[in-house]
């Protein structure tokens, strides 16, 4: 007997369709799986097997193949545990075989026939065309959100068996919850003083710059990191869909509501290799912090104890938005498209930037500087040191302006953006610049002046522009750019100390 | 003239060049034999690892203590190393390279030795140095400090070294990065008394490498002075050493910045060794490149607001102080109200943005037209008003 379920696997960040066929036949009793799975996938026959005996099922003394099309794609986890169930039980004639037509499954089983959620699955539902599919409860805010098939959650294996009978109803759908709006983190009034920093934080919001913030220890870089994302806006469908299938895909816990609707913040730690940073992995292809922080912001604390081979693997993804991971039997493209955000101490001492006070050798500061490569740096359109506040800053109960109301100016200039053609201003292309960021004579004068100085470089000037654009965007300045504005994205641009290399 | 034809300044440089030789064993080691006996017993004595010091150099019973105390407990062993680096080391090609690098070598109590270290306490042995050594007649004012120094710092070692060559002072310094290569390009910009170098390294290693324009302008018009055979890498011992040949010159010593610990301080107290005055230049209490002179005015050392300050200690009353021309445009009105803000030590952004009670998108031009226009300096992130002589890099 022969019988076929639908299901899916998951491949980096993508759900791909499987089709689960099951041979039930005459001879020595044996159940082969094939069709490349995994081991996770491969140990399904153990699963399967309890499952069934606890669920009070009959496992088929026969030969049993089964095999897992196409073929040549790698299936990983246990998400096919209930296709697998299902198809053994429609060829062993246990439910009709009618009932798994136009039906996918997903979901893992555990040996006492429960029915359990399985990371991945929103991509791997979202993969599915069947009309209706059953998956594990735990699934189900997932499988509604993405919208297309009619959702049968069920908790146990005989639930699932008893609806394909006809012997009971499906049991419903869970209500849709109504989202809470999500929390958007610490609020910028904490912060006393610092107006550059801050300033700099909201350029960073408004035009997608990747920021670098250098200072010695508790200037407060990172309390200043950690509210960037609260003032982003909230994620549009699309990118909320893109961003939730990532999370899913890697096993995070989606928040309320199913959607990640809050730009996700991602501050992995300075001993992150490189798989983990960009995804990999030798076959389960899973997306790294990059990815999860894809449409938010990734935080990098402590640059400069990165290891340098791992932050130059930050290079290519920063460019593209995209990271093309390569292995033998698949390649995948995880989408990364990120605001970088990265806090350092400007020499192994911390005290660098305060001129007179390092307390590093020269050599010592040259290999501090040696760990982070020119177009790494290159890449970081806002460089701003950032030093301790002084003492009345600290002390004053005056709070700084609330992120609310600087997430309304982000807001509204991160809605310019649409009409030029990108999707914020440091995306802008070097064809579109010469639209949308011309200058004016005086503030041309100005950038030649530091090109011929030497301290811009020909690929500096792009981003400058680009930064001086959303200066003059946040001051409601429509036009060609000024002289203040060009100014201002070159202030922000400071030559860290420990790389401009000389000591004062 | 020894029986190969070569001078006993020959034999010195080459034993100058061995490997661990500092100020004090060199000196013992020619205070007791001549240097070319002293070196053919050397590449004559056996080959192999260990040698008594006092056997290698055939010294007898009482001429050995000296030489055994500089060489340590460790004698034997660096004995045999001298012995091994002195028998692959031709004097002749050395004494030819010294030749061809125009340098002259001179020997303590030897004819054409640097007179003010004749009388020294801790004489360089053997002193190479380039230039004319006659500029050394002249009152000597060492201008030290840190090589991490303030731009304000780099300014006024400038403006010293400016004014005290003005006044015919013979400016010595180290040739360092920072304060003493400042108050050298001072000097030199006087265009007046002639400049000394004193440094660690060999006179045909320039260190640091981005001073290679004060190597060559210094011995140009004034002096060069190395007690380090040429060849000689920049080593950190070499420092003290250099420091102390810079006490020994200067007839009153400047401090313009210093850490609180710092090879200035250092020369200070070789300075002291010598009953040499040692002035101090007073820094901000918020500059912590001035927290070393600061120390140094309050154990009661006078303070040096100007060359004038040390003119009169040389008893070459006030200098004709000179009229400084400002040749820089004056700032527009919007540009000085910020230009007020903007401190003589060094402010950053946020302190001049608070200050000034300013944005950034207002702040920022005027900054740039400001260091534009020479008033203020700019370095990483950082801004600080400079003198009508900005500190020359």
């Amino acid at each position: 007997m022969l019988a076929s379920a639908h299901s899916a696997t998951l491949l980096g960040v993508e759900g791909r369709p499987v089709r689960v066929e099951v041979h039930v036949s005459a001879g020595l009793p044996g159940f082969t799986v094939v069709g490349l799975p995994d081991t996770t996938c491969r140990e399904a026959r153990d699963r399967v097997r309890a499952a069934l005996l606890s669920s009070s099922l009959t496992w088929p003394l026969k030969r049993v193949t089964v095999n897992l099309a196409p073929p040549g794609l790698r299936k990983v986890g246990a998400g096919l545990d209930l296709a697998i169930a299902a198809a053994l039980l429609a060829a062993s004639g246990q439910v009709p075989a009618p009932s798994l037509a136009d039906r996918a499954f997903v979901g893992e089983l555990g040996l006492d026939g429960s029915v359990r959620h399985v990371p991945g699955a929103l991509p791997m539902i979202a993969a599915l065309v069947a009309r209706e599919v059953v998956v594990a409860e735990g699934c189900a805010v997932e499988a509604q959100v993405v919208g297309r098939h009619v959702v049968r959650p069920v908790a146990t294996l005989a639930d699932a068996v008893g609806a394909l009978r006809g012997e009971r109803d499906w049991p419903p759908p869970p209500a849709p919850v109504a989202a809470p709006p999500q929390p958007r983190g610490p609020d910028l009034a904490d912060v006393r003083g610092q107006p550059v920093a801050r300033f700099a934080v909201e350029v960073a919001a408004a035009g997608g710059h990747h920021l670098l913030l250098v200072g010695p220890p508790g200037a407060g870089k990172t309390m200043l990191a950690r509210r960037v994302p609260g003032l982003l806006p909230d994620l549009d469908d699309d990118q909320a869909m893109e961003a939730t299938g990532i999370h899913s895909a890697a096993g995070l816990p989606l928040p309320s509501g199913g959607l990640v609707r809050r730009p996700p913040f991602r501050a992995p730690h300075h001993g992150a290799s490189a798989v983990s940073l960009v995804g990999g992995g030798s076959h389960v292809l899973t997306p790294g912090e990059v990815s999860l922080a894809h449409h938010g912001i990734l935080f990098l604390d402590e640059l400069g104890e990165f290891d340098p081979s791992v932050l130059d693997s930050l290079r290519q993804p920063l460019e593209e938005g995209i990271i093309r991971v390569a292995r033998l039997t698949a390649r995948v493209a995880l989408p990364a498209r990120i605001l970088l955000v990265a806090a350092m101490n400007p020499c192994p001492c911390g005290e660098g930037t305060v001129p007179g006070a390092c307390r590093c050798s020269t050599a010592a500061r040259g290999r501090y500087a040696r760990r982070l490569s020119g177009p790494l740096v290159d890449r970081f359109d806002l460089r701003v040191e950032v030093g301790r506040p002084d003492v009345p800053e600290l002390l004053s109960t005056a709070s700084g302006e609330p992120t609310a109301a600087v997430a309304a100016r982000v807001a509204r200039v991160r809605g310019l953006a649409p009409g030029r053609g990108t999707t914020c201003n440091a995306r802008l292309a070097a064809r579109q610049l010469d639209e949308v960021a011309t200058l004016e004579d005086e503030a041309a004068r100005a950038l030649e002046r530091s090109l011929r100085a030497g301290r811009l470089t020909g690929r500096g000037l792009g981003g400058v522009r680009r930064v001086a654009r959303t200066v003059a965007d946040l001051a409601g300045h429509e036009g060609p750019l000024g002289v203040e504005h060009v100014s201002t994205a070159l202030a922000l641009r400071a030559e860290p100390t420990f790389l401009g290399g000389r000591a004062a | 003239m020894s029986p190969d034809h070569l001078p006993l300044e020959a034999y010195a440089t080459a034993l100058a060049s061995l490997p661990a030789m500092g100020p004090a064993r060199l000196a013992a080691l020619l205070g007791t034999v001549p240097p070319d006996v002293a070196w053919r017993r050397l590449v004559r004595a056996r080959p192999g690892g260990e040698h008594d010091p006092g056997q290698l150099l055939g010294l007898g019973p009482g001429e050995d203590d000296r030489v055994r105390r500089a060489l340590g407990p460790a004698g034997a062993a660096l004995a045999g190393r001298w012995r091994t680096a002195a028998a692959s080391l031709d004097v002749a090609a050395l004494w030819r390279r010294t030749a061809d690098l125009g340098m002259t070598v001179t020997r303590h109590g030897a004819a054409g030795y640097p007179a003010p270290l004749v009388d020294d306490v801790e004489p360089p042995a053997v002193a190479f140095h380039v230039g004319d050594p006659a500029v050394l007649d002249a009152p000597k004012v060492a201008v030290v400090g840190t090589r991490r120094c303030s731009a304000t710092g780099r300014s006024v070692a400038a403006e010293l070294g400016r004014d005290l060559a003005t006044a015919g002072v013979v400016v010595v310094s180290g040739l360092a990065s920072g304060i003493d290569g400042a108050a050298h390009r001072g000097a030199l910009a006087a265009e007046a008394a002639p400049p000394v170098g004193v440094v660690g390294s060999g006179l045909d290693v320039v260190y640091p490498a981005d001073h290679q324009d004060l190597w060559q302008q210094v011995p140009a018009r004034g002096l060069l002075l190395s007690e380090a055979p040429p060849g000689s890498p920049p080593e950190r011992w070499r420092f003290p050493a250099r420091n102390r040949i810079i006490a020994a010159l200067a007839d009153v010593v400047v401090v313009v910045e210093s850490h609180r610990r710092g090879g200035a301080l250092h020369t200070v107290d070789e300075a002291d060794r010598r009953a040499t005055d040692v002035f101090a230049v007073p820094g901000s209490v918020r500059n912590p490149a001035a927290a070393g002179t600061n120390d140094l005015l309050a154990e009661g050392r006078p303070p040096a607001c100007s060359a004038d300050d040390v003119l009169v200690a040389l008893g070459l009353g006030a200098g004709r102080r000179q009229g400084v021309a400002d040749r820089r445009p004056a700032p527009g009105p919007d540009d000085a109200s910020v230009l007020e803000h903007v401190g003589w030590q060094p402010t950053s952004l946020d302190q001049l943005a608070l200050r000034a009670g300013r944005d950034l998108p207002t702040l920022a031009p005027a900054l740039e037209r400001l260091c534009q226009g020479g008033w203020v300096d700019h370095s990483g992130g950082w801004y600080q008003r400079v003198g009508p002589v900005p500190g020359v890099r």
